[in-house]
């Protein structure tokens, strides 16, 4: 495999700890700056999903580690091996760096298996060949479907090719560009599991790309959340929703209800409006307590609200209410919510997290 | 390679200056600032401007009837809309003129003059407004067109409002693709008597032998096709080069009720007055000639010579069309609208200019291809280079840029990529382009008979030749298997533009995916 | 990136090509031979006698092919020289030897008219013709420089409708033809080069302003315009026209396309009388185009200017001969019986001015 020249001494100086680094990377269109100074880290077999609203860079960030585009500064390297250095590139190619992208883009002159198989080095034996093919077929869910043509697939089916194509060569690397969003809803849920669990099942590297939080959360080892071109936090699902690094992440990331604290860095048991709540993890910059629907629970007794709106879903609902001063708060009911307009009494329960920043980002995306 | 094959479209236009320039700005502009050539331009202009505004409405209204509407028989139709391009228009002008004896009391009564040549061009020169239009119209997506109905337009307003503006680059491109054959035909111009920019080319060079003054005229034939070229620019809006890469889903024939019986009289009248009158000709000619027989033994050479130089030069022309076609579908900008525009420009030449230029090239830089079939290659390249451009461009558009870097992602060289993704998925609309310049190339006369190589005939030449001397019996068979040859890629570049209705052609595909074995929709005329 | 990719496709479409156009390969090189033969062989040959043939030669001509491939295949068979002949419209073909200049490949130009011929030669493109050959020709049909000489002769005549016309009623100058009693009768092809030549010969005759006034009475006069001298014989013969000022061998043109005999069409031939203008003898007529390299092309002039070349053309195409000795094309008066106008073809030459007269009086 060629690299470039200064490949082996850049290599060197990182050797092996990582399966995948990015280091300080920037990278601007024109005046717009879309990458700025990024740092991520993935061990071998390692999921992560990069998170984030949309033009917050992340797909710049797929496109310069796939090598679509070309970086600015800092440096990416996959399995120890540097692939862009600032004025280095090592071309797409020569990466070994395999995209899933967002439309699947099978190609529609050859058939599935021929897809799958694409990537394979050309000069091996044609029983290896059909062997990985069948094999990725199957760690897809879509055995006995080689011969068929992508267009005589569904959307759901195409996208799981597009995972097989990507694995068959073994990279070091996978990377899926939203790959679910074209997707209906009740087939992203099982589509998601059946991709986690193939990436697992190869051990491969994986970086998924998406705006969708519940994606994120629920297939991802690791999660690293974007915005404006910068990584604000990069954590475990859990923590990332736990203990959100300030109130821009902890509002992207699930519903939020964030009230400001009367001193920076307060902890212990704090007064907001919904009472005093106790009040951990705060920072010395903390300046918003983070109050989670599911923290707030509705009883008889507590401050009064009422009711103002009521998301049904099914195994939950989502009721937004409002304290008699008009601040607004939500609360996950389970499958009873009480009508709209009823008065309830609410409290919190359990200690909730101190964050920083002011006020929060644009809007969250929709929670499912 | 996107600049070299540009350079190839610009010969004739290098050797229009290096000639004007002997004479000095001066005598140019004594040449050009007079009466006659502002009467000349206006009648040019003016019988650009009606032919095209004729060829849109009928090249807009029977795409639309053939894709859209319920119209009985659209299937046969959409092919048979598509022919007169097949009918040299030398052949056309000439056999209208031989028939209207049939409907004229008058003997003395002339089918001459500006109705004349606007009628026939207009009839051979639609299908390049049908042909592009009625691909983007087969395409169009089905759920604009539903919103917009849901809105409360009725189907006129959809029309108008949502359907002819998504294809609007075919409608301009084809509209402009129409006003530059006319500019730069000659056939039809001369044969009906109408006093144009490329007949008075034609006469100043040999009635005075007077290549300065035929030159100088042409110079202004390449300032109207700027003035052309800039105004339809100003009617395109950039963007939406890969919207049409996803194959939406089709929209639903809509139903004219029994208005549907009037479309079909309309496009059948249309492809009976266009075909109808030159086979009524031919028919005539043999019967009345004694000549035909003659044509029969050498008929098999002059085909092999018409086949050989076509192929070869829409090989050459598709080669170098590759280039310019894929960087101006790939990295739209400035270059490269540029350079697509610049191969439109000698489009407008008539032929024996295009011709002399590649004369005088061939004899000071590339002699030993000098009376070749490769500088007969050149030559057509020259003169059909947009039509090439225009497929390729919109051929490309097919194999979306996301297709090539899943590829690449995979370890597939740069090359690679080429070879097995890019050129299987654009290789139907290239393959359209190279027939539609074959077809083109097979009807061209006047620079075929400056560079073809001594001794080798072709139909269009050996139709010349017989109908030089009056013998149109003679004439026919030539005229009938240049039409029937012209015939089949005609078809092929039909059936790749996905017109003909899916009932036809087998299932439509699954939603959402490019068909595999989809032809790429070529629109012959449409660039950024 | 993509250029690779390109080269490769390129290079992909190359043996296909090569494939498609072998046959006509074949006859490039001939043509390619001639033309650095021809330079080779002027540097070599200096003064020295006139080298051999090289037993084939290219011929540019601007005649139909029809009408002059059997007489050029009975030379061949005669001789034994091949002749390479491209066949063009003639002043297309006079503007492509202009542009080639030095590098033609032509070793003889075949022209339809002087026109071309003297355009072609006042360039300096053609070779002096060797006395022997130029005696055989009156002067009036050949180059003052001795540069072209005629071949064949055609006349101009008024070809008539035998049904519409009356032969006592038939004009005796083409100046009768501008008068009332002609008005939307009279068939003129403008565009044509012999009807150029026509007019030239009428202003050098009468004088410009004759020429001038003659052309707008033409044009007041509702005239017939046709793009070529056949379609006017067809259409006098058919009667949508009475009369019309062409070529004479037209009329046997379209006998033998109707596989008649001339006699029984509905079209016959006036020759007007007492040299007027309407009755000018053009010529069709060859060059020697640059430095020979042998002296193939220069067998061709006298094969064509022989017994047998020139018996060809009146019996195949009706045209008058150019030597002494032979008759003429079978029921036309002799050329020596022809009151033609006296006048020298080489002052024939401007027909840029003719144009644009014709132009002014709106008749192009």
């Amino acid at each position: 495999m060629p690299v470039t020249a200064d490949a082996p001494r850049a290599s060197r100086t990182s050797a092996g700890t990582h399966a995948v680094e990015v280091i300080g990377v920037g990278k601007s269109f024109g005046p717009v700056r879309a990458l700025d100074h990024v740092d991520l880290h993935l061990d071998d077999g390692e999921f992560l999903a990069v998170l984030g609203p949309s033009g917050c860079g992340k797909t710049t960030l797929l496109r310069c580690l796939a090598g679509f585009e070309r970086i600015d500064e800092g440096r990416l390297a996959v399995h120890g091996r540097a692939v862009a250095l600032p004025g280095i590139h090592l071309p797409p190619h020569r990466r070994q760096v395999a995209v899933v992208p967002q439309e699947g883009a099978l190609f529609p002159h050859l058939s599935v298996a021929d897809n799958v198989g694409f990537g394979l080095p050309r000069r091996s034996p044609r029983t290896q060949r059909s062997r990985r093919v069948e094999e990725c077929l199957e760690l897809v869910g879509l055995t006995g479907l080689g011969r068929r043509m992508p267009h005589e697939l569904s959307g759901g089916q195409q996208q799981r090719v597009a995972l097989a194509r990507a694995l068959a060569p073994r990279p070091p690397l996978v990377l899926l560009d939203e790959p679910f969003s074209a997707l209906d809803a009740s087939l992203r849920v099982e589509l998601r599991r059946d991709v986690r669990d193939a990436l697992h099942a190869d051990g491969a590297t994986a970086i998924l790309v998406t705006h969708d939080q519940g994606e994120a959360l629920s297939m991802a080892d690791q999660v690293a959340v974007m915005r404006e071109g910068r990584v604000h936090q990069v954590a475990t699902p859990e923590d990332v929703y736990a203990a959100p690094v300030d109130a821009w992440v902890a509002s992207f990331v699930g519903e939020a209800d964030l009230f400001p604290v009367p001193d920076a860095g307060a902890e212990g048991l704090v007064e907001t409006p919904l009472g005093r709540v106790e009040v951990t993890g705060g920072v010395d910059d903390a300046t918003h307590v983070l109050v989670r629907p599911e923290q707030v629970v509705l009883g008889g007794h507590g401050i009064p609200a009422q009711v103002r709106t009521v998301d049904f879903h099914g195994h939950d609902a989502l009721v937004t209410l409002a304290l008699d001063d008009g601040t607004l708060v939500h609360s996950r009911s389970g499958a009873h919510p009480p009508a709209v307009g009823t008065r309830v009494g609410l409290r919190v329960q359990g200690a909730c997290r101190a964050v920083p920043g002011g006020l929060p980002g644009p809007a969250p995306a929709p929670t499912q | 390679m996107a600049l070299a094959a540009t350079a190839v479209a610009l010969l004739p236009l290098g050797y229009l200056l290096l000639r004007t320039a002997e004479g000095g700005l001066p005598a140019w502009w004594e040449t050009v600032a007079t009466e006659r050539v502002a009467r000349l331009a206006t009648t040019s202009l003016l019988l650009a401007l009606v032919v095209t505004l004729a060829c849109l409405v009928i090249g807009v209204g029977s795409a639309w009837l053939v894709t859209r509407s319920d119209t009985p028989g659209r299937a046969p139709l959409a092919v048979l809309l598509a022919l007169p391009l097949a009918v040299p228009s030398y052949v056309a002008a000439f056999t209208w003129v031989s028939v209207s004896d049939l409907w004229s009391g008058d003997p003395g009564a002339r089918f001459e003059g500006f109705g004349a040549a606007a009628l026939v061009l207009t009839l051979y020169t639609y299908p390049y407004v049908y042909l592009p239009v009625a691909a983007a119209l087969a395409r169009v997506d089905a759920s604009q067109e539903e919103v917009a109905r849901s809105l409360g337009c009725g189907p006129w307003r959809t029309l108008t409002t949502v359907t002819l503006p998504q294809v609007r680059p075919a409608i301009a491109g084809g509209g402009l693709l129409a006003a530059l054959y006319v500019l730069a035909d000659f056939g039809a111009v001369s044969i009906l008597r109408l006093d144009t920019f490329t007949r008075a080319i034609f006469t100043a060079l040999s009635s005075g032998f007077n290549r300065s003054m035929a030159l100088t005229l042409a110079t202004v034939l390449v300032l109207l096709t700027l003035a052309i070229l800039g105004g339809e620019g100003r009617t395109r809006r950039a963007g939406a080069r890969f919207s049409t890469a996803a194959v939406s889903r089709p929209a639903p024939a809509l139903d004219l009720g029994p208005w549907r019986f009037v479309g079909t009289g309309v496009l059948t009248l249309v492809v009976i007055t266009a075909l109808g009158v030159p086979a009524l000709s031919l028919a005539r000619w043999i019967a009345a000639g004694s000549s035909a027989g003659q044509a029969w033994d050498r008929i098999g050479g002059a085909a092999w010579g018409s086949l050989s130089a076509s192929l070869l030069g829409a090989l050459l022309t598709v080669a170098l069309a590759l280039p310019v076609g894929l960087l101006a579908a790939r990295h739209p900008g400035r270059l490269s609208a540029l350079l697509e525009r610049a191969a439109y420009l000698a489009h407008a030449l008539p032929g024996v200019v295009v011709g002399l230029s590649l004369v005088f090239f061939g004899v000071t830089v590339a002699l030993p291809l000098y009376q070749t079939t490769w500088l007969l290659a050149l030559a057509y390249a020259s003169l059909f280079l947009p039509l090439a451009v225009a497929a390729v461009a919109s051929a490309a558009a097919q194999a979306p840029p996301s297709l090539e870097e899943a590829a690449q992602s995979l370890g597939t060289s740069p090359a690679r990529v080429f070879t097995r993704v890019t050129l299987p998925l654009t290789l139907p609309g290239i393959g359209a382009g190279a027939a539609l310049v074959f077809l083109t190339a097979m009807k061209e006369l006047p620079a075929t008979l400056l560079l073809r190589p001594t001794g080798m005939e072709t139909l269009a030449t050996r139709l010349w030749s017989a109908t030089g001397i009056g013998r149109y019996a003679e004439a026919a068979p030539y005229a009938l298997l240049l039409v029937a040859l012209a015939a089949l890629p005609t078809w092929v570049v039909v059936r790749r533009t996905g017109i003909v209705p899916a009932d036809a052609t087998g299932p439509r595909p699954a939603r959402g995916v490019p068909r595999p074995a989809d032809p790429a929709p070529t629109e012959p005329a449409v660039s950024p | 990136m993509i250029r690779v990719t390109r080269l490769a496709l390129v290079g992909a479409l190359l043996p296909m090509t090569l494939a498609a156009c072998s046959p006509t390969e074949e006859q490039a090189p001939a043509s390619e031979d001639t033309a650095t033969e021809a330079t080779d062989a002027a540097d070599d040959s200096a003064d020295e006698a006139a080298p051999e043939s090289d037993g084939t030669l290219t011929l540019y001509s601007g005649r139909n092919e029809e009408l002059v491939q059997p007489v050029l295949d009975d030379f061949t068979s005669e001789t034994g020289i091949e002749v390479e002949v491209r066949y063009a419209d003639t002043a297309a073909m006079a503007a492509q030897l202009l542009e080639e200049g030095e590098n033609s490949p032509a070793d003889a130009f075949l022209a339809q008219d002087a026109g071309a011929l003297g355009a072609v030669s006042a360039e300096g493109l053609l070779e002096e013709l060797p006395p022997e050959t130029l005696d055989l020709v009156a002067d009036t049909y050949q180059s003052a420089d001795g540069t072209w000489v005629g071949l064949t002769g055609r006349s101009r005549v008024l070809a008539y409708n035998t049904g519409a016309v009356p032969e006592d009623e038939l004009p005796a100058s083409v100046q009768e033809l501008t008068g009332p009693e002609w008005t939307g009768r009279v068939g003129v092809a403008p565009t044509n080069a012999s009807f150029q030549s026509f007019v030239t010969a009428m202003r050098v005759l009468e004088g410009e302003d004759a020429a001038a006034t003659w052309l707008e009475g033409l044009a007041a006069n509702d005239p017939q315009i046709r793009e070529r001298n056949g379609e006017i014989v067809a259409d006098v013969d058919s009667g949508a026209i009475d009369v019309g000022l062409v070529n004479h061998y037209y009329v046997y043109e379209l006998a033998e396309e109707q596989g008649v005999a001339p006699e029984e069409l509905d079209v016959a031939l006036h020759f007007f009388p007492d040299g007027d203008t309407g009755a000018l003898v053009n010529i069709s007529g060859l060059g020697l185009v640059g430095e020979q390299p042998d002296t193939d092309a220069q067998t061709l002039v006298d094969y064509l200017l022989s017994d047998a070349g020139q018996t060809y053309f009146v019996e195949q195409t009706s045209e008058y001969p150019m030597i002494e000795g032979l008759e003429g094309p079978a029921g036309l008066p002799a050329l020596e019986e022809l009151e033609t106008p006296d006048i020298d073809l080489n002052d024939l030459e401007d027909l840029q001015t003719t144009i644009g007269m014709i132009t002014e009086a709106g008749l192009l």
